[in-house]
């Protein structure tokens, strides 16, 4: 390893350094505050690190790693994304009286698996990135241990996981039996060569799409996402949602793209089977949810299901589709749960219906700001989501993916349904005296803060995507 | 020495993994559940090791090393929740471990 490679992994290195940091300042006192803003700057400074590469940059650290300029927007994306979240953890944690400070190691942990497998090119280190980031998720799910269901969600989620785990790493040692390499270059210059795919490397991949399909939590591997979505701590729930998700789909990208896999009728099918069938079920088990968690959960199942569209869609259009609209979703799923994170109480989360009742009267920005988020996953205009969900269109049309377009426009009108109900829940007029909050005011600033930059930045994009959609541009 | 063709030793990979692949969806105990996962992981990495001396490379026993690694850490956040999962319900049960559905 040279310098230069060490330079290039800052990224890496800032945030495992923040977590021993964390670790040793927890040992000689426990301050949430400090915690706090340790975690906070660390994210901070590693993102303005980040932004200093440039747009062209490209530096491979053979043969693990990869950082170019996709990966480099993805890395940024995954910090932000976990800065919001830690920013909203703050007033969620500071009324528990559970010990809190270890989550913030875990959240920079999970952030830091997160980060190696966007940039991961090869087996070995997709696999150790995917499994940071799995098992600190095992431990978050489950972090307030008083909490009757957080245990059950977590069991849950590692028995699950570690199952797809096992089927990937299965697929792995067949396509690397057969290939002799585990790099995705070597891998893809074996099956060029090779013309025909032997059943082994077919098998494997095909149980690699089990444990990839798993993590991204779409039909029929779902199971799992409802239930850890109840059970996990908001916070928790919004960063599964966006970032563990957000980067399979990157890795999945660029896994695809090196394989050249869109030539393979096979997997095509596969994948539109999949697509196909995540929106369908998505849409339609979230119609019937009375937990807006749960709610939640089905809806991000279907959300991915439009991302593969994107995905599916193929050539560079579809990629741009891929990324702008997992950037619409990142900021949307973290607004709405951050909403439900700022509404909980001390003894549990704001996840029923019922407690969204008349918020409209009772605290009017919170509801409209969930209002916004609420239209922006439903896909209507001025927000980030319709700009989104619109890419995802024009990428589909533009390959003639005709049936894909199709389902995808009957599932945004289904969608359009079951937000709209929680909508007009809030608008319901009950008037009732909510329970004063007795925490410091400043707890709640951060929130506040953190939420209007994202309403600010939903809208922007929803009023003005050029400018996001030439970034993204650049960097592919 | 004899080498042993990688057809049998995939092949003895492949009998482990579907051994507890079954029993992870027979087992109702959360222990078990676990066990049955392990020999699912343990079987991939097996298969690791066949792959590598195939090729002659120390890849796969690398992998095999890290897949040994993450077991680890995954069995003792494993066994920590269970250790609370069986104070709350005084029962491994997974069944009863289902409160949340719908």
């Amino acid at each position: 390893m040279t310098i230069y490679d060490m330079i290039s992994l800052a990224p890496l290195w800032i945030l495992s350094s923040a977590a021993i940091l964390i670790f040793f300042s927890i040992s000689i006192k426990r301050n949430h505050k400090v915690i706090f803003v340790i975690t906070v700057l660390s994210l901070m400074a590693d993102f303005a690190f980040v932004s200093t590469y440039s747009i062209h940059h490209l530096h491979s650290i053979e043969p693990l790693l990869v950082i170019d300029g996709f990966g480099v927007f993805n890395i940024g994306l995954i910090l932000l994304t976990t800065l919001v979240v830690t920013l909203i953890s703050y007033a969620y944690f500071e009324q528990r009286e559970e010990r809190k400070e270890e989550y913030y190691i875990l959240m920079i942990l999970a952030a830091l698996g997160a980060i190696m497998l966007v940039i991961s090119k090869h087996f070995v280190s997709l696999f150790l990135g995917l499994e940071i980031l799995s098992v600190s998720l095992y431990a978050l799910i489950a972090y307030l241990r008083k909490r009757e269901r957080s245990d059950e969600a977590g069991i849950k989620y590692l028995i699950l996981a570690a199952f797809s785990s096992a089927f990937l790493l299965f697929g792995m040692a067949l396509v690397y039996a057969t290939t002799g390499s585990m790099e995705f270059a070597g891998i893809a210059a074996w099956i060029t060569r090779a013309h025909e795919m032997p059943v082994m490397v077919i098998t494997g991949f095909g149980m690699m799409i089990v444990g990839i399909g798993f993590k991204l939590g779409i039909v029929p591997f779902h199971m799992w996402a409802p239930d850890v979505y109840e059970g996990s701590p908001a916070p928790v729930t919004a960063f599964i949602a966006t970032v563990s998700k957000g980067g399979m789909i990157a890795l999945l990208v660029r896994f695809f793209n090196t394989l050249n896999g869109y030539q393979y009728t096979t997997f095509m099918l596969v994948f539109t089977i999949l697509a196909i069938a995540s929106m369908f079920i998505g849409n339609i088990l979230a119609l019937r949810q009375n937990n807006v968690k749960r709610l939640l959960a089905y809806s991000s199942i279907a959300h991915l299901g439009y991302v593969l569209v994107a995905f599916l869609a193929g050539e560079k259009l579809g990629m741009e589709a891929v990324i702008f609209y997992l950037v619409a979703y990142f900021i949307t799923t973290l607004g709405a749960f951050g909403i439900l994170a700022t509404l909980s109480d001390k003894d549990r989360d704001a996840e029923l219906l019922e407690d969204y009742r008349g918020l409209l009267w009772k605290r009017p920005l919170t509801a409209i700001v969930f209002s916004a988020m609420l239209l922006s996953l439903a896909g209507i205009p001025l927000t980030a989501g319709f700009v989104g969900k619109f890419y995802v269109i024009a990428a589909g049309i533009h390959t003639h993916r005709w049936l894909l377009v199709i389902i995808l426009v009957i599932n945004s009108v289904i969608g359009l349904y079951y937000y709209i109900k929680l909508i007009a829940v809030m608008f319901d007029q009950k008037q009732e005296p909510r329970p004063s909050q007795d925490l410091h005011p400043l707890v709640y600033i951060v929130s506040s803060v953190t939420m209007a930059i994202l309403v600010l930045s939903l809208f922007w994009i929803g009023v003005n995507p050029e400018g996001m959609m030439t970034l993204i541009r650049s960097v592919l | 020495m004899k080498t042993l063709p990688i057809e049998s030793g995939l092949l003895l990979a492949g009998v482990l993994f579907t051994l507890g692949l079954i029993s992870v969806l027979v087992r109702r105990n959360i222990i078990f559940m676990l066990i049955s996962v392990e020999i699912m992981l343990n079987a991939a990495g097996l298969a690791f090791i066949v792959a590598g001396s195939r090729w002659a490379q120390a890849d796969g026993q690398v992998m095999f090393i890290f897949i040994l690694t993450m077991a680890a850490a995954e069995v003792s956040v494993g066994l920590a929740l269970i250790l609370q999962i069986y104070h709350h319900l005084k029962t491994l049960d997974s069944d009863a471990a289902d409160r949340m559905n719908g």
